[in-house]
């Protein structure tokens, strides 16, 4: 067996009010992908942080290559050959692919005096860096501005290669990806690994795991619980080691009376996205919407909800034609809207908890415009206890919070609204396997027992299929089928969303 | 219910008196009003002058006009954006009042009213194009600087008004109880935004806007009408600073109030507000505005030239600066 390069033991970190990591240890060897596994807020961030050197254990040890180190800072560990790539991708869309990898560690000639940038060389070794992960189609030249996510990432970690990273740590690479981009990824992380590189792989998508990892560890609740190869473990003993209880049931979903129609949108256009989008929802019903990413869903949504406008068609609620300007005419009309950008769309992350569990129904917690500031505790304290949220207490900064609780908080200031329509957008995307069958069964719970009508996007196939009485695919701006709860397949609806068959002449044959 | 257990509800700590004026005072307003003392001290020690009643009544006067716009400003800059245009906006007001009063004959009563709702205009075709067409309000404002303050000056054909009947300067000269007549129009307006701020819907839709107009937005907060309102309030409030300004120096000029925005930002930064929005509060704009003026007038008394003193202030500035980023940071730590 090969000596690990970096060894963790007995990390410790804490925060105001939380205790992150708890005694955790944790190690990368040469040559293997070592999956870091835990529900939102078990310490993944924290501890990858802490081996970047973004933040400093307040104790325990780590060692590189047998000697002691400490991190002074994320450069420091760089220097040391550990490269991380975030969630939120470190690139600077202005520049070039090549300025882009070279950052900071450009090549360098002499000009009399001057030193300047040997540009010829610097995209010559780009270019180099590119061949070697087998990257041939991308020119050292573009804007980074100008690529599609799984480019912009491919460009971070040739970025990571040009330092001669030993450790790469991926935080979610998978999240924003598409499944294109996703083989691509994989055949990537499996060549460094042939070339001896130690990956640090993070990802809710235990599928991926399987398929791609060697050992496998288990934080919860900033705790270490076991590293085992992963030949030797189910996807059940990793959810019972991430949660430490088992989940018979993760789509809990309830059979509901399915009442009258609540929303009705009649032949909806705004190109290029939605071109004459028809459905209802009825009260008490789940409608899935499935499709590829750039299918409309989304765009459609925002329709709905008022953050954009319809060229024209028509919207209906309780069968009445209503005009959507803006978000503040939906939420009157009893729509509301968990957006699939949470950070951006669902929350104002440098507000406090309470702040963001109310900011949809301040005219609750408020009487002529004055605010009532125990009207307000108390609802952010019932969103707390109602939803699980893990928090200190209504006044810390959502920002704080992982991300499955953030997904909640987002999540109760909409059913604090008690909304005739829910729509959901990608409502569990980067949640853990705890919070998601929460969430789900919050959903269920929702449409059968309030009689909420939910419209739901998702782009799991499982959730769609496990969650909706109905489900609608979407492609190229069109609905193009519609299933019912017993119809439905994976295969079917996948072969819905990708059929090539071109949707014109369909369209020609229909009228 | 499922949901209920993972919760893990700890019940806020009763926050003691003790720790609570300890919080208090490591606030970022804590920390700027012992900024306010300690230079008080310091000013009142080599003069008598500085610290006696009358002296210090007339810095309140002095006050009114910067303060009463630094309220809307306060707003505009939580919420992310700027309004360079203010001074412009109370030059185009004590132009209006002189040019209806005078030129077009009408009452000075109306005359007055008119002013202050092309004042209000002004502000509101500000927030206009800030929101319909989308133009940054630094761009916007920095127009309407131009153009607004051109707009004064053609209209008054560069003449100035003089001349006007003892009641009008009551307002800017005069006592009302025992304070200086305007500075009751600056208590209540400090008193009416404090409230809206820190109490209203409206002002939480302010912070929000601020810290993530997106997410406010998506919250179904009606961001558009907000903004049209505070640019509104601004136009207003430099108006109303615009007529107070004509009453206390009973003349009308064109170039009236040229500069005002950069004292203004000053007096708002200075109270802690961030540029970047999200932040501040009327407390620590009101607090920003008097320790401006009272250095003014104390460095002055102390025998600083004009020149200095408007070098002292910007290193005062600077140090608030510094001090509050240090001590919110030991905060944040602790």
């Amino acid at each position: 067996m090969t000596e690990p390069i970096l060894v963790l033991r007995d990390i410790e970190k804490r925060f105001p009010g939380v205790h992150a990591l708890r005694g955790v240890r944790f190690d990368v060897r040469p040559g293997e992908v070592h999956a870091l596994l835990g529900e939102n807020g078990a310490g993944k961030s924290t501890l990858i942080k802490v081996i970047s050197g973004v933040y400093q254990p307040d104790s325990g040890t780590m060692t590189l290559d047998g000697q002691p180190v400490q991190f002074s800072s994320p450069n420091d560990a760089q220097r040391r050959g550990i490269a991380t790539i975030y969630q939120e991708l470190g690139l600077y869309p202005e520049l070039t692919v090549a300025e882009n990898i070279f950052m900071g560690h450009a090549p360098r000639r002499r000009f009399g005096p001057f030193s300047l940038i040997d540009w010829p060389t610097m995209e010559a070794r780009a270019r180099a860096i590119l061949t070697e992960l087998n990257i041939h189609d991308m020119n050292v030249r573009s804007r980074v501005g100008a690529l599609n996510v799984g480019n912009r990432q491919r460009v971070e970690i040739a970025k990571a290669l040009s330092l001669n990273a030993r450790i790469l740590i991926m935080d979610e690479p998978t999240a924003a990806l598409t499944e294109a981009d996703v083989e691509q990824l994989f055949g990537i992380v499996r060549l460094l690994r042939a070339r001896g590189v130690g990956i640090v792989y993070i990802s809710h998508r235990l599928q991926e795991v399987f398929e791609l990892a060697d050992r496998v560890t288990v934080l919860r609740d900033g705790s270490y619980v076991d590293t085992r190869p992963v030949a030797d473990v189910t996807e059940g003993d990793l959810i019972n080691m991430m949660v430490g209880r088992t989940i018979e049931d993760l789509f809990p979903k309830m059979p509901a009376q399915i009442g009258e129609v609540v929303l009705e949108v009649r032949d909806l256009w705004r190109e290029p996205h939605t071109r004459g989008v028809s459905f209802h929802v009825r009260a008490g019903e789940i409608v899935g919407i499935a499709g590829l990413v750039g299918s409309g869903r989304s765009e459609t949504a925002q329709l709905i909800f008022g953050t954009l406008q319809a060229d024209r068609g028509e919207i209906l609620i309780d069968g009445r034609p209503v005009k959507i300007r803006r978000p503040a005419d939906a939420v009157a009309h009893g729509i509301a809207y968990v957006p699939e950008d949470r950070g951006q769309q669902g929350l104002v992350k440098a507000m406090t908890l309470r702040e963001n569990s109310t900011m949809a129904v301040l005219s609750k917690v408020s009487r002529l415009g004055f605010l009532q500031p125990g009207k307000e505790k108390i609802m952010a304290l019932e969103a707390i206890q109602q939803l699980g949220i893990r928090a200190t207490g209504p006044e810390q900064v959502v920002n704080k919070l992982s991300g499955g609780n953030q997904q909640k908080v987002v999540v109760s200031k909409w059913m604090a609204s008690r909304p005739r329509l829910l729509i959901m957008d990608e409502p569990t995307r980067g949640v853990d396997v705890g919070a998601k069958s929460e969430i789900h069964r919050l959903m269920s719970q929702l449409a059968a027992e309030t009689g909420l009508g939910i419209l739901m996007i998702s782009s799991e196939l499982p959730e769609v299929l496990g969650m909706s009485d109905r489900i609608l695919v979407m492609r190229e701006g069109r609905i193009v089928a519609e299933f019912d709860r017993a119809e439905a397949t994976q295969e079917r609806i996948a072969a819905a969303m990708m059929s090539s068959e071109p949707l014109a002449e369909k369209e020609a044959a229909a009228i | 219910m499922a949901l209920q257990e993972k919760s893990k509800l700890q019940p806020a700590p009763d926050d003691g008196l003790v720790v609570r004026i300890r919080g208090a005072l490591l606030s970022q307003e804590g920390v700027l009003f012992l900024i306010l003392v300690v230079s008080v001290i310091v000013l009142s020690l080599n003069t008598d002058r500085f610290l006696q009643p009358s002296n210090l009544l007339t810095q309140a006067r002095l006050l009114v006009e910067v303060g009463l716009v630094a309220l809307p400003m306060t707003f505009i800059i939580i919420t992310g954006g700027i309004d360079l245009s203010v001074g412009s906006i109370l030059g185009l007001t004590a132009i209006m009042i002189g040019i209806g009063w005078q030129t077009l004959g009408l009452p000075l009563e109306l005359a007055i009213v008119l002013a202050l709702a092309i004042a209000t205009l002004c502000g509101f075709v500000n927030g206009l194009f800030i929101v319909r067409v989308g133009v940054p309000p630094l761009i916007m404002t920095l127009a309407t600087l131009a153009l607004y303050r051109g707009l004064a000056q053609g209209i008054s054909e560069g003449r100035s008004v003089r001349g006007y009947p003892e009641w009008f300067t009551a307002l800017g000269q005069g006592d009302f109880l025992g304070l200086p007549t305007q500075i009751w129009f600056l208590i209540v307006g400090v008193i009416v935004s404090w409230v809206i701020l820190a109490r209203t819907t409206f002002g939480r839709t302010l912070y929000a806007i601020g810290n993530n107009e997106t997410g406010a937005r998506f919250s179904g907060l009606n961001v558009d009408r907000a903004k049209l309102l505070i640019y509104s309030y601004s136009g207003f409030m430099a108006g109303l600073a615009g007529w107070i300004f004509v009453s206390r120096v009973t003349t009308t000029r064109s170039d009236m109030g040229s500069g005002l925005e950069l004292d203004v930002i000053a007096a708002v930064v200075l109270g802690g507000t961030s540029i970047f929005g999200g932040t501040g509060s009327i407390t620590g704009t009101v607090i920003g505005m008097v320790l401006i003026q009272l250095l003014k007038n104390g460095l002055a008394l102390n025998g600083v030239t004009q020149d200095a003193t408007i070098i002292v202030i910007g290193l005062v500035l600077i140090f608030a600066i510094l001090v509050n980023n240090f001590i919110q940071g030991q905060r944040q730590k602790s």
